[in-house]
C-alpha cells in the first residue's frame, strides 16, 4: 500500500516535471529573437570578457576535451594540436586547399632519390628571444627519434635516418630510401614541428607546459581541464597575428558549448552538435564553416575466414547497406556518402563510389550465387546446414554515432538475409584486439584518419599485407601481392604524378575486393559567430590556425 | 576520547593499501594497453614494447605494487603515462576545485536541508510540509545531468544570470552547486523531518513543553540536538556522494575537478594518474567518513567505547 502510494507520488513528480520542461522551452523560444536583436549578446551576460575594438580582441574557443600536453613530442591528440599549430611552425605547412607552401623553409628541393634540402629563412626568432637556425631543426627531429626516449610521433619519422646541417640556414633531411611523402611529414606538427632547443634545455620533462615555438602566438598560461591561453608574438617573422590572445576553454558537454556560443561567451565551437547545426545555418549570427575531413568510417571485414574469406558475400555488404538513409537519419548530414577508402581531399583519392552503391537485388544475388540460400524459411539465409551469421564489434562514443550506426547495418543485413551480432566493446577494448593477430568478430567498426593527407599514411598500414597485426592494422589479414606492389612503388616514388595514378589503381582493386564496408566520409564542421573573419577550416582536424583571424567589430 | 580518535585513524592504513591494490589489480584484469592507445595508429610491436619498459609496465602487478607503495611513502606518485607530468601537480591543479564545489553542494545542503526539514517537522501534514516533501521528492529523483542543462538553459542561456562553464569566480560556483546538491537537501530534509518527529514524540520534549520553555528553545535545544545524529550519519554519507556526483556536474558544467580527470585517466588507461587520482579520493572520503565517527563520539559519549 505505502509502496504503490510512493509509485503514485514519483509519477505525479514526474508528470511535473515533465510539464515544468515543456513551459521552461516555450518560453525560452523566443529568446533568440531578443538575442539577435542586440546584435553583441556577449557584452550583457560577460562583462569580464576583455573587447576593445582598437586592438585585436580576444578570441575564445570552446572545445570538448583538453590538450594531453603542448610538446610535439608528447601530444598526438587533435585538442593539443590545435594548439601547437599556432605555437610550433614546421618547414613546410601543408594548407587548407592541401598545397604545400613554405613556413619556416623558404624553399626545397631534392638533390637525390634519399636527400632533401630545405633553405631556411633567416631572422626568425623563438618566442624565448633565441634565433631559428638549422640547428633547431635537427635538434627538433632528433628529439623525436631518440631511440632510447622516442616521442609517441616517432613512427611517423621513420624514413628520415639523418638530418645533416650544411650551414646555418640551410639542412638536409635524408630518408632510408626514395619516399614520396616527405613534406607531408615535414608538416605535421606533432612529429617535426621546430621547438626552441634553449627552452627544451630549460624546462626539460616540463617543456610539455612551458611550450617556446616561432608560431605567430606564444603561450601564456594553462590551467588543467579548464582553459589555455596564448597571446600574440610580436616579434613574429611573417604577417603578426590580428587577435591579441586566445583562450582554448573546455566545455566536455555538447549542449553547453552549444550554450556558451549563443550566450557570446565563446565565438568558436570545436565539435558542435550535429543536429542542431540547421539552426546555426539559418542564424546571421553565426558561421557554420566545414568540409569533406580525412576520415573514413568503415566496418572492417575478417577477409581470412569463412563465411568473409567469399569476396562475393563481402560484395554483398557492401551492395545491402543504404548509406543515404544512415546519413540522413543517423549521422544528421555530419558526413558524405563514401567515395573511396580514403577521402577526397587526401593525395591519391580517385572516385570508386560504383562499388558502394545501394543495389539490395544484385547484393541478393551474389549471395545466391555464393550459396547462401534461405532454404528453412526462418528469414536468415544457409549453406550446409550453418546460418549466414556475423560477429559485429563496434565501439560506443569513439566515432559520430558508431553504435547506432552498426545497428543500421544490423538492421539492412537483417532484411537481406544476414544475421549480424553487433557487440559494443569499450574502445580500449576493441583497439587491443585489432592489435592482435586473428581478431576474433568477423566485423569491425573503424574510423581511419589520414593525417599526413597523403594516401601513403593509410593504404601500406591498413591493407598492406606486411600489416597483418601484430605488425600493423590490417585486421582483414587482406592479402593481395599486387596491391602490396602498387602500394611500396608509389610509396618511393617522388614523381607526384605517377605516385597519383599508382594509389588510384590500389584503390579500385581495394574496393573491387571489397574488405571493408565504407559507411561515411567524414564532415569537419566548426561554428563560430558571425563576427569571427578570416578564418578557413582545415581538412585535417589537427591545425587550426589563428594567425589570420580576427573579430569585426 | 584520544585514544578512539587514534585508533580510528589507525584504521584507516589498511583501508588505503586495499584501495591502491583493487585499483591496481581491476587496471591489470581490463583489457588495453596504455601504451598502444598513446602511440596510436601508426606505432610498431618493438616501440610499443620499448615504451612499456620504459614506464615500467612490463613488471609483474606484485613488483609494481611495492614499488608504487614505496614511492607514495616517499610523497612520490609517479608521472602520468598521458601528460608526462606528475601525478602530484595534475591533482593539485584540479583538486582544489573539486573540493570547493562538494563544500559549496555540502553547505547547501546542510542549510537548506535542515531548515526545510525543520519547517516540514513542526507542522507535519501541513501545506508546508507538503510543499517540502514534494520538492524533496523532486530533487532527490531528477538526475544530476538532466536538472544542470535546465539550469544552464534557464539560468544561463535565458536570463544571462550566470556563466555556461568554467570556473573563475562564485557566478560560475552557483549553478553547478545546486545541481549538485539537490539530491542531497533532499536527503538532508527527509531525514530531519522523520529524526525531529521521533523525538517530538519523546517524553523529556512533553516535559519541556509543560514547563512553559518557548517553541524555539525546545525545538534547538532538546529536538533538534538530539535529532542531529542521524542528520549526521547521512551528511557524512553525503560528502562522499557529492564528490562522486562531482563526476557528472563538472562534465555539465565544464567545472575542472578531480572527477573529469578520472573519467580521462580510464579511457587513457593511465593507470598511474588513475592511481594517484583513486588515492586521494579515497582518501578524502576515508577521512571524511572517521570525521563523521569521531563526532558521534562527541555528540554521543557512548559509542565511545566502540
Amino acid at each position: 500500500m505505502k509502496s504503490q502510494q510512493s509509485n503514485r507520488l514519483r509519477s505525479l513528480s514526474i508528470a511535473l516535471l515533465l510539464l515544468a520542461a515543456l513551459v521552461m522551452s516555450a518560453c525560452a523560444a523566443p529568446a533568440q529573437a531578443p538575442a539577435g536583436e542586440t546584435g553583441a549578446p556577449a557584452e550583457a551576460a560577460q562583462p569580464a570578457a576583455p573587447a576593445e575594438a582598437a586592438t585585436g580582441g580576444t578570441l575564445i574557443i570552446a572545445r570538448p576535451t583538453d590538450a594531453v600536453g603542448l610538446d610535439p613530442k608528447v601530444e598526438t591528440t587533435s585538442p593539443g594540436n590545435w594548439v601547437m599549430s599556432n605555437i610550433y611552425e614546421n618547414l613546410v605547412k601543408l594548407d587548407t586547399d592541401m598545397t604545400f607552401k613554405p613556413a619556416l623553409a623558404e624553399r626545397w628541393e631534392q638533390l637525390e632519390p634519399t636527400r632533401w634540402r630545405f633553405y631556411l629563412r633567416q631572422g626568425v626568432k623563438f618566442h624565448d628571444g633565441t634565433d631559428f637556425t638549422a640547428d633547431a631543426v635537427k635538434f627538433s627531429i632528433e628529439r623525436i627519434k631518440n631511440p632510447d626516449d622516442p616521442g609517441r610521433s616517432a613512427s611517423n619519422l621513420r624514413p628520415i635516418v639523418a638530418v645533416e646541417v650544411v650551414d646555418d640556414y640551410t639542412v638536409d633531411i635524408v630518408t632510408d630510401g626514395p619516399y614520396g611523402p616527405l613534406l607531408n611529414i615535414m608538416s605535421l606538427v606533432y612529429a617535426t614541428g621546430i621547438v626552441s632547443p634553449a627552452a627544451v634545455e630549460q624546462y626539460g620533462e616540463d617543456f610539455t607546459r612551458n611550450p617556446v615555438g616561432t608560431g605567430p602566438f606564444k603561450f601564456v598560461e594553462w590551467k588543467t581541464n579548464d582553459q589555455i591561453v596564448i597571446e600574440r608574438f610580436d616579434d613574429y617573422w611573417g604577417e603578426k597575428a590580428k587577435l591579441d590572445r586566445v583562450i582554448y576553454r573546455v566545455v566536455p558537454e555538447e549542449s553547453a558549448r552549444m550554450l556558451a556560443l549563443d550566450t557570446g561567451e565563446v565565438q568558436m565551437v570545436m565539435a558542435p552538435a550535429p543536429s542542431q547545426l540547421d539552426i546555426y545555418r539559418d542564424d546571421p549570427n553565426f558561421t557554420v564553416h566545414e568540409t569533406p575531413g580525412v576520415r573514413v568510417i568503415f566496418f572492417g571485414m575478417m577477409t581470412a575466414r569463412a563465411p568473409l574469406d567469399d569476396v562475393r558475400v563481402r560484395q554483398a555488404l557492401n551492395y545491402g547497406f543504404d548509406r543515404q538513409a544512415v546519413l540522413d537519419n543517423i549521422v544528421e548530414g555530419a558526413g558524405y556518402l563514401p567515395t573511396a577508402y580514403i577521402s577526397p581531399p587526401v593525395f591519391g583519392w580517385t572516385d570508386t563510389s560504383e562499388y558502394f552503391a545501394y543495389d539490395p537485388e544484385k547484393a541478393a544475388s551474389l549471395l545466391e550465387e555464393a550459396g547462401w540460400v534461405d532454404t528453412d524459411g526462418d528469414g536468415i539465409r544457409d549453406k550446409d546446414g550453418q546460418p549466414l551469421s556475423l560477429l559485429h564489434y563496434s565501439p560506443r562514443g569513439r566515432y559520430l554515432k558508431d553504435a547506432e550506426v552498426g545497428e543500421a547495418f544490423q538492421a539492412a543485413m537483417r532484411e537481406l538475409g544476414v544475421d549480424v551480432k553487433l557487440e559494443i566493446l569499450e574502445w580500449g577494448t576493441l583497439f587491443e584486439q585489432l592489435r592482435q593477430p586473428n581478431f576474433p568478430a568477423d566485423l569491425f567498426t573503424l574510423g581511419w584518419s589520414t593525417a599526413t593527407g597523403d594516401a601513403d599514411y593509410t593504404l601500406g598500414p591498413l591493407f598492406g599485407s606486411n600489416s597483418i597485426p601484430p605488425a600493423g592494422w590490417n585486421s582483414f589479414e587482406y592479402k593481395n601481392p599486387t596491391f602490396d606492389e602498387l602500394v611500396a612503388k608509389a610509396g618511393t616514388s617522388t614523381d607526384q604524378e605517377e605516385r597519383a595514378q599508382l594509389y588510384a589503381e590500389a584503390l579500385k582493386i581495394l574496393a573491387a575486393d571489397a574488405v571493408v564496408v565504407p559507411v561515411f566520409n567524414t564532415k569537419e564542421t566548426i561554428v563560430t559567430s558571425a563576427n569571427v573573419q578570416g578564418f578557413a577550416i582545415h581538412p585535417i582536424d589537427y591545425y587550426l590556425w589563428l594567425g589570420e583571424v580576427s573579430l569585426a567589430q | 576520547m584520544t585514544r578512539y580518535v587514534v585508533a580510528r585513524l589507525l584504521g584507516m592504513i589498511p583501508v588505503l593499501l586495499g584501495i591502491v591494490f583493487v585499483t591496481m589489480l581491476t587496471l591489470d584484469l581490463i583489457p588495453g594497453d596504455p601504451v598502444a592507445l598513446m602511440l596510436g595508429d601508426n606505432a610498431r610491436p618493438e616501440e610499443v614494447a620499448a615504451l612499456r619498459a620504459k614506464l615500467g609496465l612490463d613488471q609483474p602487478l606484485a613488483v609494481r605494487y611495492v614499488r608504487y607503495l614505496g614511492n607514495v611513502l616517499q610523497g612520490d606518485l609517479g608521472r602520468s603515462i598521458l601528460s608526462n607530468r606528475p601525478v602530484l601537480d595534475e591533482i593539485a591543479d584540479v583538486w582544489p576545485k573539486t573540493l570547493q564545489l562538494t563544500v559549496a553542494a555540502m553547505v547547501l545542503a546542510v542549510l537548506l536541508g535542515l531548515t526545510t526539514g525543520v519547517i516540514s517537522a513542526v507542522r507535519p501534514g501541513g501545506l508546508l510540509d507538503a510543499l517540502v516533501r514534494l520538492l524533496a521528492l523532486i530533487g532527490l529523483s531528477m538526475p544530476v545531468f538532466w536538472l544542470g542543462l535546465v539550469l544552464l538553459y534557464v539560468f544561463a542561456y535565458y536570463f544571462r544570470l550566470f556563466p555556461v562553464g568554467g570556473s573563475g569566480t562564485w557566478r560560475h560556483l552557483v549553478l553547478p552547486s545546486i545541481a549538485l546538491a539537490a539530491p542531497s537537501i533532499a536527503i538532508v530534509s527527509r531525514m530531519t523531518r522523520s529524526s525531529m518527529l521521533e523525538i517530538l514524540r519523546e517524553d523529556y520534549v512533553r516535559t519541556a513543553w509543560a514547563k512553559g520553555l518557548g517553541e524555539r528553545l525546545v525545538l534547538v535545544r532538546h529536538v533538534l540536538r538530539n535529532a542531529l545524529i542521524p542528520i549526521i550519519t547521512v551528511i557524512g554519507l553525503q560528502f562522499g556522494q557529492l564528490m562522486g556526483g562531482a563526476v557528472l556536474t563538472e562534465t555539465v558544467f565544464a567545472w575542472p575537478g578531480l572527477g573529469r580527470l578520472i573519467v580521462l585517466a580510464i579511457f587513457a588507461r593511465d593507470y598511474i594518474l588513475l592511481q594517484g587520482s583513486v588515492l586521494v579520493f579515497a582518501l578524502s572520503f576515508v577521512v571524511i567518513n572517521a570525521a563523521v565517527d569521531i563526532s558521534y563520539a562527541y555528540l554521543d559519549p557512548r559509542t565511545r567505547s566502540l
